[in-house]
């Protein structure tokens, strides 16, 4: 079930119509004279795992194909463009807002076979790589030279780069070393007319618009991105980890808001509540205390003698504000430990619930107080169960609220406590979406945020280039018709 | 088209405070590449400038907007253009959020004014463009100025977190927002930040702040050829050391700046200029770290400025990228030293002379050509010159330069096989041509 679709009675007609038995069996046979039988799959056994990503929402598309090539890529998108079947790029499936799902059926790309590291240049800091390389397995290869890549999405182990660039993912390390779009300089996209084109590049301040900038975060509905040029760094010399216990929410987020105002800017602040806690506990055994109504997982890096005056900074604000206790990893083992516990958070709660759904809102880092108090007592009023694990550092909320939909009305009131919670944020000065992208989870929601010539200034961009909609259709922005619902609310 | 005076009298309609100018001699002041606005308006309030905008589009007018003029000869030599707008009284200071790092400002305050009212709470936006007593904060961003400080702290794309846009209709459009994370909607601060203008005029700016350096220093290193140096770049890049801004000059700008700012540079060979912030103990660590790569490489060891003599220093670098003709060539950290001897080939082919600083951590290389006025000759060297950036995987544009020069070179190069991309972007935002063209990359 899902609850982006519960309301959804759309006033106007689908964007697409599902394509015709015939009409597949064409496809299927143009499409395997271009990349072998083997690598287009269309029986609904196959189909099957590749209708859902992270999000709640399913669709299962009608034909999926891996390409090997850019020009693959291409001719893929051709032979879609001539039949008017929508096109969805897939990474790894483990987008959070439904930006991978096919909406309306079509060809889905998926970027397994496009996994290359195809060069890298450390006197110049650059990787290029395709879009199916894991995030991971970047840094793996650059960490023996000392080398990695910043951007590190909690599900890093399985995400892919080229999903990155679509969602312009964040991490906990995004702190003081920005998200996806500070990090890469030019990619390859194939357009919705099957042109390949190159954008940005190797150096900095390519003449002409941004492009580059203007296409990470576009969720797949601008164009499908074959290579992507990154920036690479030095790995840190030390590195400090820490973990802060406190007994009220109040005392963890004005630690956060102290540390950010005087201008302690450490790598990472993460902040995990009491019901994480317990969860992660029973699945990570990571040491957290259980009894905690809150914990700070805290890093800096950087020069030894910066980390180490650092700490001492956050060590005293932690004290300042009554911090039960404030452990410092004692060794690289410890340290993953720590990290392991917050990377698990969301599959940990899997254990103490048949389902969750998680938020995404940001706000301003001297409103975390009241907006975690707002969280508590709108999902209290829906009597729901919620825990919070997110980038306090950056003010970046992942209210995770539990629920299970065979029981009738949850996932209706689950819905409502998160369009609620969005607009706290919204109200506060804060933003819906702060990395896993808007898809179809938080399309009524950019109304909250935006008005409607914020809306129609942006939807000139894909009008520009996939007016169409043959690219992800039926994303991002709210759906004319839709709307009505969720004004109610 | 109707006549200007009814555009005139119809805003005054709107708003009768709003400052017009149309008398021909005070529209000299408001001259680009020696071409005159027929009226030259000033507002004051975001309003003002939609209803200018909104009635300019109904009239069929164009417009070109500027703020502080610091970086006026951008560009192409612009199309014929009937109002210039100028930003200079949007100058509020909306919102300092300090304790949470954010600005909300009008995008009218110079970068100077903004910074002093920052600096009250011990902080600052971390852009250095040259002349920010000038420059205005929509001139920064509509140009996309930055300077030595990005190797550490990026450009205006790594701080601005929202915009305000006033688009060709009139509109007030709002991308991003004020919190420092957030991808809802399409990212269109990337988009507006260098586009000069062509497809809105920024009215307002939400940044991402940074708190002042506890301290600052900066080492001046001087090495007899662009290799030695070059490679301290590389093994100060490659190393875990953090340094803030890492500036090469040659020895012809190193002798500009002697002679007229009275500092005393080595005026042969090239010197490094390396400057650390942080705390003083992890400063002196890098400092004695980036001395023994110095030595390594044969480096003189050279000043250690701090204080006001360090900002001085800063100042005159940052100056030295606002010659007559200015070339900004980006190319590979790695190519930077070949790309050296490469301008001297062709300065010397071309009878001309260059002095060079270049953001070496960046691959950022500013050239200026001399005489300003060999307009033959510098149209060769620079095509040269551009082809051979591009050859390093750059490009190159000519950022100043005389009208009569523009007229025969083009300052942003050919268009890239992506241009039909932007075409589409600048017919979806402008199909009127409200904003002026013929400037911006390919004449958009």
């Amino acid at each position: 079930m899902s609850i982006a679709e519960l309301p959804s009675t759309p006033v106007t007609p689908p964007l697409f119509e599902r394509i015709s038995a015939a009409k597949k069996v064409e496809m299927v046979r143009e499409l395997s004279a271009l990349l072998g039988a083997r690598y287009v799959l269309h029986t609904p056994y196959d189909l099957m795992l590749y209708e859902y990503d992270a999000s709640i929402d399913r669709s299962t598309p009608d034909i999926v194909v891996l390409p090997a090539s850019t020009e693959e890529v291409a001719a893929i998108v051709k032979i879609a463009s001539r039949h008017n079947v929508p096109v969805v790029p897939r990474g790894a499936g483990t987008g959070l807002s439904g930006g991978a799902i096919p909406i309306y059926g079509g060809i889905m790309i998926v970027f397994a076979r496009m996994n290359r590291i195809l060069e890298i240049d450390y006197p110049n800091l650059r990787a290029v790589v395709q879009p199916g390389l894991v995030n991971l397995h970047l840094s793996n290869a650059l960490n023996p030279q000392g080398f990695y890549y910043v951007p590190d999405p909690s599900s890093q182990r399985s995400c892919t780069i080229g999903g990155n660039v679509g969602e312009n993912a964040g991490g906990p390390h995004t702190l003081i070393y920005g998200v996806t779009t500070n990090h890469v300089l030019g990619v390859e996209i194939v357009t919705p007319e099957g042109d390949i084109v190159q954008v940005g590049g190797w150096t900095c301040d390519t003449p002409g618009y941004d492009l580059t900038g203007l296409l990470i975060g576009s969720e797949g509905t601008l164009c499908i991105v074959t290579k992507i040029i990154v920036r690479i760094v030095h790995v840190s010399e030390a590195v400090k980890t820490m973990v802060a216990v406190f007994d009220t929410m109040d005392d963890a987020s004005n630690t956060v808001s102290e540390i950010i105002a005087t201008g302690v800017i450490p790598a990472a602040i993460e902040m995990m509540d009491q019901m994480i806690l317990q969860a992660v506990e029973a699945d990570t055994h990571a040491g957290y205390p259980m009894d905690a109504a809150a914990v700070l997982l805290m890093e800096t890096e950087g020069l030894r003698e910066g980390v180490a005056e650092q700490t001492d900074k956050i060590v005293n604000i932690c004290n300042k504000h009554q911090a039960r206790a404030v452990r410092i990893a004692a060794n690289e083992t410890e340290r993953q430990l720590f990290w392991a516990g917050r990377k698990n958070a969301f599959g940990a709660v899997g254990r103490i619930s048949p389902e969750f759904y998680v938020q995404d809102g940001v706000v301003p880092r001297t409103r975390l107080p009241y907006v975690l108090r707002r969280v508590a007592e709108i999902c209290e009023s829906y009597g729901l169960r919620v825990g919070n694990v997110f980038h306090a550092g950056d003010g970046n909320l992942h209210p995770l609220i539990l629920f299970d939909s065979q029981i009738p009305g949850e996932v209706e009131r689950v819905r409502k406590a998160g369009h609620e919670i969005l607009a706290v944020c919204a109200e506060v000065g804060g933003t819906i979406t702060g990395e896993h992208g808007v898809g179809i989870e938080k399309q009524e929601e950019m109304a909250l945020i935006f008005s409607e010539v914020d809306l129609r200034v942006m939807q000139q961009v894909r009008e520009a280039w996939n007016p169409h909609q043959l690219f992800n259709p039926g994303k991002l922005f709210p759906m004319p018709g839709r709307c009505a619902d969720m004004k109610q609310l | 088209m109707a006549a200007i005076e009814s555009f005139a009298t119809t805003l005054q309609q709107y708003s009768n405070a709003i400052q017009t100018v149309s008398d021909p001699d005070e529209l000299r002041n408001y001259a680009v590449d020696g071409l005159l606005p027929r009226l030259a308006v000033i507002p004051e309030t975001v309003q003002q400038v939609s209803q200018a905008v909104a009635l300019a589009n109904h009239l069929g007018f164009t417009l070109f907007t500027r703020g502080g003029g610091s970086r006026l000869n951008l560009g192409g030599i612009p199309d014929r253009f009937d109002i210039l707008l100028e930003t200079t009284k949007l100058t509020r200071l909306l919102e300092h959020e300090a304790p949470d790092l954010t600005c909300h400002v009008e995008a009218g305050i110079t970068l100077a004014e903004l910074q002093a009212k920052l600096a009250t709470k011990g902080q600052w936006l971390a852009l250095d463009p040259p002349d920010a007593q000038q420059a205005t904060v929509g001139g920064i961003l509509a140009s996309n100025a930055s300077g030595p400080k990005r190797l550490r702290y990026g450009t205006a794309r790594d701080m601005v977190i929202g915009l305000r846009v006033v688009q060709a209709s009139g509109e007030v459009a709002r991308s991003g927002g004020n919190v420092v994370k957030n991808v809802a909607g399409y990212d269109l601060n990337k988009l507006y930040i260098g586009s000069l203008g062509t497809l809105g005029i920024i009215v307002e700016a939400n940044f991402k702040l940074q708190p002042f350096p506890v301290n600052e220093r900066t080492l001046l290193l001087t090495f007899s050829n662009a290799e030695d140096a070059m490679h301290t770049v590389t093994a100060l890049l490659g190393s875990p050391l953090t340094p803030s801004a890492i500036e090469m000059i040659d020895s012809r700008a190193a002798s500009d700046m002697t002679d007229f700012f009275g500092l005393t540079l080595p005026t042969n060979g090239y010197t490094l200029a390396v400057n650390f912030e942080g705390s003083t103990t992890s400063i002196d660590r890098q400092v004695n770290e980036t001395l023994l790569l110095a030595r390594k490489n044969d480096a003189l060891l050279g000043d250690d400025l701090v204080g006001e003599a360090q900002d001085q220093f800063w100042n005159i670098v940052r100056e030295h990228t606002r010659g007559t003709v200015t070339c900004k060539a980006v190319v590979l950290v790695s190519q930077i030293a070949n790309y050296l001897k490469t301008i001297e080939q062709v300065c010397q082919n071309h009878e001309l002379e260059a002095a060079v600083v270049a953001h070496a951590g960046n691959g950022i290389v500013y050239i200026e050509l001399r005489p300003g006025d060999a307009t033959h000759r510098l149209v060769e060297a620079i095509k040269e010159l551009r082809l051979y950036a591009q050859v390093a995987r750059g490009s190159m544009v000519v950022e100043r330069c005389p009208s009569d020069l523009k007229r025969r070179i083009s300052v942003w190069g050919e268009p890239d096989q992506n241009f039909y991309l932007m075409q589409r972007i600048k017919q979806q935002f402008d199909s009127k041509g409200t904003f002026v063209q013929g400037r911006f990359v390919g004449g958009l």
